[in-house]
């Protein structure tokens, strides 16, 4: 006998988000993930001026709102022919590594320690309702205090960001050219004693409490596999004298190794809430919405490589780059990413001894009549395209590809999304507390105000009345 | 042994040293058990959910003071343990108590809210609106936190696709409103100490707290000097007034100049140009945000 489990809201992830299950004989048998938010940014930016993207995008998401200044300006630079100099790209790169450090402080600490760990009930947000923690209350205690030193961690993270960037979220730094102001002395050793400090703590504590977490759930290595094939757009790469700090562009799938090329992303909308072209490149159309498709059960879309849904992220990132080859699971990828924070503050300490002081990479820009670019770099969350055209001076298309869209993806009419293929098998024990099926999506990381929205197939869903 | 009760003088009487121990009295009453922490309630809506991520970065108060000594904090949806029916559960818990609302995020009105689900409630979908019309009369308070509660900010951007409004759009009453992208977390924290401590901050006719929201960006600017000789900048970068490349100081009420960002680190014009995220009516009427065209003095 089949049951049918609805999960929504998924907490503690950016945006909104519903599981929608079945489960056989205790295990997952069918699997939907659906975004809950839809605001067409997209759309958006048609007829404004080419560099508002830079600032606009980011109100995608308030988590990774530098990733997206980071794509807007790649693809403005290619659109307005610039040639980014490596002063400002190390610029550039060590904001958008601040805000890695955010992020993967904040989503292991906040978002996936209260899955694992019992937090002191001092508001009334940290009472947990299952019954599966399983570390030992002295151990249990210790992590439980970790999660709010981190929030000095995460804070420092944005401060070190701001340093440069202004403010953050929604950074003013990040600018065509690499970055807007560029840093003094007192800047530089202000970021190299923040980073120093977040480092101690990665080293001390996150990458320790991770492996404790993995100790005691050790079953969550056999669980949310998803379909193995992983993809970067390259990170901290290819640098003319440092050359690649951290991954390469790559693609794994099968179990091989290969070269990644771009002209091999296609997005599709069958079970999506869209109409027009069933398949397009990115550069081809931006589909309109349209609710009347009666095969679709969601609006967000469906971007494939060479036809098949990959994963990205910190464990696809490690895996390409040959520094964690374990295995891919749920917990390999919660691992892989506090493994990756150590990373990358290595790599900003790096960057930051390459800066020359209070050199600007500045210009006054100039947009063409006509002109096309894409941006693609490997952010947070993983791989990220904007693909932009300008006519007559300003803004006529924009297409974005989220890293939340590759892992959250819709099936197609071959197979089931990367995170959908990723609950299928897993083991629900008890489908009132079916604390399984959070832990799985969480481990992705899942950002879904990057992404969408969504109805219930065949029928238009009731607005609750509450008197 | 001195009597506990006896108060040593001097006793320092500046605002600062009222507050502080208005403060640590509030909270060692709470600790106590003798006064009950107010409930909070933090809405992510139609937005980024950038707010509570720009709330975790307040320093002092921080995130955990707020939790464990401010108020209790009954339902956010980035930081609750709950999930599923169970963190709805939550939400509707609060309904026949007193709680302050805040809210973050638009409110989505196409195909009657159906593009921002928040939740499900006995099965069916719980939309942004239906939230917002829910809880907004019943809140002690409301404040509405960032630019797309306040007037939809980004979320209502042309052609505003999802029909996104401002809270006081959809919810009838008194509200206070922090605009802002994201809202500054002292904006948000200083205004809750206010109620929790000397009931509702002063306002302007805006609805905006004064103690942030007064003089224009412009009034303080540390670049002012620059725009009164007419110097200004060509590039981004330059250490000179922005104005020309399109900086909306002029036009935008807020005390970022004085307050800072981050720590106090730093602010978008030590960056690049304001681009009027606090004011009414961005992005649409502060864009665009950085131009290279405008007509210069020779």
């Amino acid at each position: 006998m089949s049951t049918r489990i609805v999960v929504n809201p998924v907490t503690r992830i950016s945006g909104f988000m519903e599981i929608d299950v079945t489960v056989d004989q205790g295990r997952v048998v069918e699997a939907r993930t659906k975004g809950n938010l839809f605001r067409g940014f997209e759309q958006m930016m048609v007829g404004r001026s080419p560099f508002d993207a830079v600032y606009l995008a980011q109100r995608i998401c308030g988590i990774c709102s530098t990733a997206r200044s980071v794509a807007s300006s790649l693809a403005l630079e290619q659109a307005l022919g610039v040639q980014v100099t490596e002063l400002g790209r190390y610029l550039r790169d060590i904001i958008h590594g601040c805000e890695f450090l955010q992020n993967h402080l904040r989503h292991f600490y906040q978002y996936t320690l209260p899955d694992y760990v019992r937090l002191p009930e001092v508001s009334s947000i940290f009472t947990s309702d299952h019954g599966d923690f399983r570390l030992p209350k002295e151990i249990n205690d210790q992590l439980a205090e970790h999660y709010f030193e981190s929030l000095q961690m995460s804070r420092l993270a944005h401060q070190m960001l701001a340093v440069m960037g202004g403010k953050a979220p929604h950074n003013h730094g990040v600018f065509v050219g690499g970055i807007s102001t560029p840093p003094n002395a007192d800047q530089i050793i202000r970021m190299k004693s923040i980073l120093q400090e977040i480092a101690a703590f990665i080293r001390t504590r996150m990458v320790p409490d991770v492996y404790t977490v993995a100790r005691y759930y050790d079953d969550y290595f056999t669980m949310g596999r998803g379909p193995g094939h992983l993809m970067s757009y390259g990170a901290f790469d290819r640098y003319e004298k440092l050359g690649t700090l951290y991954v390469d562009p790559a693609v794994y799938r099968n179990g091989r190794f290969e070269p990644f090329q771009a002209d091999l992303i296609t997005e599709e909308i069958g079970y999506s809430w869209y109409r027009g072209k069933r398949s397009y490149t990115p550069f081809e159309t931006v589909p309109e919405p349209d609710r009347q498709n009666d095969e679709a059960y969601s609006w967000v879309k469906a971007p494939r490589y060479d036809g098949l849904p990959f994963e990205v992220g910190p464990l696809a990132r490690l895996w390409l780059s040959g520094q964690y080859r374990s295995g891919i699971s749920t917990m390999d990828r919660t691992i892989a990413r506090a493994l990756e924070a150590d990373k990358i503050a290595g790599v900003l300490n790096t960057l930051l001894d390459e800066i020359t002081p209070g050199v600007s990479v500045q210009q006054e820009w100039r947009v063409p009549e006509r002109a096309m670019g894409a941006g693609l770099v490997d952010t947070t969350r993983g791989a990220l395209g904007h693909w932009l055209k300008i006519e007559g001076g300003v803004l006529s298309f924009y297409q974005i590809i989220t890293p939340s869209a590759w892992d959250f993806s819709t099936r197609d009419d071959r197979q089931p999304g990367t995170a959908e293929q990723a609950l299928m098998g897993a083991p629900v024990r008890d489908s009132d507390q079916p604390v399984e099926l959070g832990r799985i999506l969480r481990s992705f990381d899942p950002c879904m105000s990057c992404a969408t929205h969504v109805y219930r197939p065949g029928q238009e869903p009731l607005t609750i009345q509450v008197l | 042994m001195i009597d506990p009760n006896y108060v040593l003088p001097p006793e320092a009487v500046s605002n600062e040293a009222v507050a502080r121990r208005l403060v640590e009295d509030a909270a060692e009453q709470i600790r106590a058990g003798r006064l009950k922490k107010k409930r909070l309630v933090w809405l992510e809506l139609t937005g980024c959910s950038g707010n509570i991520i720009s709330l975790l970065d307040g320093f002092h108060p921080d995130l955990e003071y707020l939790v464990t000594s401010m108020v209790d904090l009954v339902y956010e949806n980035s930081l609750m343990a709950a999930e599923g029916e169970r963190a709805m559960e939550r939400l509707m818990g609060v309904l026949d108590e007193e709680f302050i609302l805040a809210v973050e995020g638009a409110v989505s009105l196409k195909n009657n809210g159906l593009y921002n689900v928040i939740g499900r409630w006995q099965g069916e979908p719980l939309t942004a609106l239906a939230a917002a019309r829910m809880l907004g009369p019943r809140a002690t308070h409301v404040i509405a936190v960032g630019a797309c509660a306040v007037d939809g900010g980004p979320s209502a951007a042309s052609p505003n696709p999802a029909q996104c409004v401002g809270l006081p759009e959809v919810v009838d009453r008194p509200m206070i409103k922090l605009p802002g992208c994201p809202c500054h977390p002292d904006w948000f924290l200083g205004t809750l100490a206010h109620l929790l401590l000397y009931g509702a901050p002063k306002l302007d006719d805006l609805g905006r707290p004064l103690l942030f929201y007064g003089p224009t960006i412009h009034d303080r600017c540390p670049r002012r000097p620059f725009f009164d000789r007419g110097i200004f900048a060509r590039t981004l970068g330059e250490p000179t007034c922005l104005f020309k490349l399109g900086c909306r100081g002029p036009v935008t009420r807020v005390d970022c100049p004085t307050r800072l960002w981050n720590g106090y680190v730093n602010w978008p014009i030590g960056a690049s140009t304001c681009i009027g995220c606090s004011q009414f009516g961005f992005p649409d009427g502060m864009a665009p945000f950085v131009r290279f065209d405008t007509t210069r003095e020779p």
